[in-house]
């Protein structure tokens, strides 16, 4: 017996008048749809990607929003500014604003713009596994929501006492969590495997645009990465879940067993599509093609390396090491290792980027995904500098053992820097880079991803914003490290910091604080000012063509611009 | 001379194929790293736990080697029937990649089993020692692992069953095989750094 899953033509429902073509059937398939139900139901890898956009948009403005918060509360470090009912409060939204502004803010977010904008850099119709897509974006979604409820009803990522978070809000943290890093990782999958197999005939691994080889090395780090903090939320959740919990659900362990994932090297990963992004918004802005490709790819690859991140987990770190604290994550020679070479891979990349940018003997278009792009790479410099810094006690320790007694002030800064608001502050200098580089990459692909450029004005308006916010937020709190302002500033029972005398200068640190809230009001205002942007121009007609593409140069031999090479000598 | 080709409207509209292999390889690489995480989280805990104390394992526990060697055996056997479901679909032998999925798919639901067996003789209560629980969290992951390879083969049948070359679903068998040796290879690694080395 033959079985055929089709139907014969003679079973087709017939109906009057002319019936559509085969063409015409397909490219009604492939148009985004326009409609709610449409947009809700779609699995287009273009409405996936403005779905992403917008929400991740969204959430970061919410993790900022929060960060907002905690530092309205460290303008007086001596009582706090009573914002919180008590400092278990204050340790659950410092845990959130971290998740909230990578797991549900960056991350997605660069998702989202290599769902849009991949499947046209490798000219093929849509993503490897478009319901896939589509699945990992409403898990990632719901998943994302549920964690900031959760949070928000006495939950968290556990508590600084024991028994001062409901348990089930803390499971239920937990859980969501969970949920959002299998959407993320998901979508991680879906982009990889895109990449691997959706590429044109002719074009190998290294020979893809500079964005979508950075999402292939971002997306497969995030991918070893991401199951690794899944394994320790089921872990400290299994453990919550017994009648008393034994080591990986008690009090705040819970963020301390997952803190690995928001500090070196880890938290570099989160970023890195930036490097692409920056690539190919300050080489086209030259009206040029992107020359040496061959070491770009290494660099990318090696940074990649270089910011897995998920063996440096801190909260195993022995309580009682030994006398060459071998047992402690920070003071590894390869965790030192590694934030070293970050940076020198970071300079290599600026060198390679400097010398496209010369050999382009053009002046720039000015535009605000230039702008970005410029203080993207400068802040991402800046966070590695800082990363330096925050290994720079474990690096000299090596010089310590051989002398005690040598420069111990230098050495006693250094390694009191470790623990200081530097680690935050680097944090934030790394999540602002990627942020205004995912901007970046809206306003270059605006017409890609939305169907139209984005308004100029109101974009230059927001690089002023998040350039300057992005500045001011992201140096006070590695200044305040500098003072010796704690990075855990409350302690149970206690908004004050724990030892006052040791901040130096308080009331200068004081004042660093009101300079990053004054910092995190302008990023937030620039955000805004994206979403509505990005909102004004969906609600507007289509007024471009691939043609009309900024970023897309066509030179009539097929290539644009987005191509990694020129299909000439190489 | 020029090293690539691209741009060309036939060229750019031919896609690679093995989509679903490739997926399929990157799932597993990601289920592989987290059981990496798990058996890192429960080395080092056990580490610690010795250096500290002596004893990893409660007392109170019965953990015996019979029913893990066992289901260890069972999933190596479950190789060889796996390839063999391979061989036959490459070769549209239809009746022999059904027995073979079907010998498969006992061996796999027997280490559910004899798992299962071996919770209820262990004596191991699961939420009064860190290595219960870690030990529970890791079993029972592997036994979702072992979950998932089934209905993963049992699409593939059902697949295989609607069409009449059986070969054309080579690659999807393929995938399905790459999972599964991944669920062989984690539970060798439970049988060893678990019941092994206890």
């Amino acid at each position: 017996m033959t079985i055929v899953d089709t139907r014969s033509e003679t079973e087709l429902p017939q109906t009057s008048g002319p019936q559509p073509s085969q063409a015409q059937l397909v490219v009604s398939e492939l148009t985004p749809s326009t409609d709610l139900a449409g947009i809700l139901s779609s699995s287009h890898h273009q409405v996936i990607g403005r779905l992403y956009v917008l929400c991740a948009l969204g959430l970061s403005g919410l993790g900022l929003g929060l960060g907002l918060l905690m530092n309205l509360e460290k303008v007086d470090l001596d009582a706090g500014l009573g914002i919180f009912g008590n400092t278990n409060e204050l340790f659950q939204v410092f845990a959130l604003y971290r998740t909230t502004l990578i797991m549900c803010g960056l991350v997605p977010l660069l998702l989202g713009l290599a769902t849009a904008v991949i499947p046209k850099q490798l000219r093929t119709v849509t993503v490897a596994y478009p319901r896939a897509a589509a699945a990992a974006f409403w898990t990632w979604l719901i998943g994302a929501i549920t964690h900031i409820v959760a949070t928000f009803s006495y939950g968290g990522l556990g508590s600084l006492q024991a028994g001062a978070a409901r348990e089930q809000s803390v499971e239920l943290t937990l859980l969501s969590l969970g949920v959002v890093a299998l959407g993320l990782l998901v979508g991680s999958g879906v982009i990889l495997a895109t990449l691997i197999t959706q590429r044109p005939a002719g074009m190998d691994l290294l020979q893809m645009p500079a964005f979508s080889w950075s999402m292939m090395v971002a997306t497969t780090v995030w991918l070893f990465s991401l199951p690794v903090l899944l394994a320790n939320l089921v872990i400290s959740w299994v453990d919550m879940r017994g009648a008393t919990a034994l080591r990986f659900g008690t009090a705040d362990a819970p963020f301390e067993h997952v803190a690995w994932a928001f500090d070196v090297p880890q938290v570099y990963a989160w970023a890195l599509p930036l490097l692409g992004i920056v690539a190919e918004v300050l080489i086209s802005a030259h009206r040029s093609r992107p020359k040496l490709f061959e070491p770009m790819v290494f660099i990318v690859g090696a940074f990649g390396f270089l910011s897995f991140g998920a063996w440096a987990q801190s909260f195993f770190d022995s309580a009682e090491p030994s006398a060459l604290d071998a047992h402690v994550v920070s003071n590894e020679v390869v965790f030192v290792v590694f934030a070293l070479g970050i940076a020198g891979v970071v300079l290599a990349f600026g060198i390679w980027l400097a010398f496209n940018v010369v050999s382009a003997e053009q002046r720039p278009i000015i535009s605000p995904q230039f702008g970005l792009a410029v203080l993207s790479g400068a802040l991402l410099t800046a966070a590695v500098t800082v990363g330096v810094l925050r290994v720079a006690g474990s690096a000299l320790g090596v010089l310590r053992e051989a002398d005690s007694n040598l420069w111990p002030g230098f050495f006693d800064a250094m390694d009191d820097l470790a623990g200081s608001s530097l680690v935050t502050g680097m944090m934030n200098l790394v999540v602002l880079a990627g942020l205004l580089a995912a901007v970046a990459g809206i306003f270059h692909w605006a017409p890609r991803l939305l169907g139209r450029r984005l308004n100029a004005s109101l974009g230059f308006l927001a690089v002023v914003m998040l350039g300057g916010g992005a500045m001011l937020y992201g140096f006070t709190d590695v200044l305040g490290g500098f003072f010796d302002q704690p990075d855990r500033f409350f302690v149970v029972g206690s908004f004050a910091v724990a030892n006052l005398d040791a901040v130096d200068a308080l009331g200068f640190v004081e004042a660093l604080n009101v300079i990053g809230l004054v910092g995190v009001v302008a990023v937030l205002g620039g955000l805004a000012l994206v979403v509505l942007n990005v909102v004004m121009s969906l609600v507007s007609p289509a007024d471009l063509d691939v043609a009309d593409d900024p970023s897309v140069v066509d030179d009539g031999d097929g290539l644009t611009a987005d191509m990694s090479v020129d299909g000439q000598e190489r | 001379m020029a090293d690539m080709v691209v741009g060309t409207s036939m060229a750019a509209s031919l896609p690679r194929q093995r989509t679903l292999l490739v997926g399929t390889v990157l799932a597993t690489a990601g289920t592989l790293m987290y059981f990496v995480g798990l058996f890192g989280v429960y080395l080092r805990e056990r580490a610690e736990a010795l250096g500290r104390s002596g004893d990893w394992i409660p007392s109170g526990a019965d953990i015996q080697l019979a029913q893990p060697t066992l289901a260890a055996w069972t999933m190596m056997m479950s190789v060889v029937t796996m390839q063999w479901v391979v061989y036959s679909v490459a070769r549209n032998d239809r009746t022999h990649a059904i027995i073979a999925a079907g010998v498969t798919a006992m061996f796999g639901v027997s280490v559910i089993i004899t798992t299962s067996f071996q919770y209820t003789q262990m004596g191991l209560v699961a939420d009064e020692s860190l290595a219960a629980t870690l030990i529970y969290t890791i079993s029972a992951s592997h036994l979702a692992m072992i979950t998932v390879a089934l209905v993963f083969l049992g699409i593939m049948v059902f697949r295989a069953l609607a069409g009449n070359h059986i070969s054309h679903q080579t690659d999807g068998f393929v995938a399905a095989s790459v999972f599964w040796y991944a669920v062989v290879v984690v539970y060798v690694v439970i049988w060893t750094a678990i019941f092994v080395l206890k």
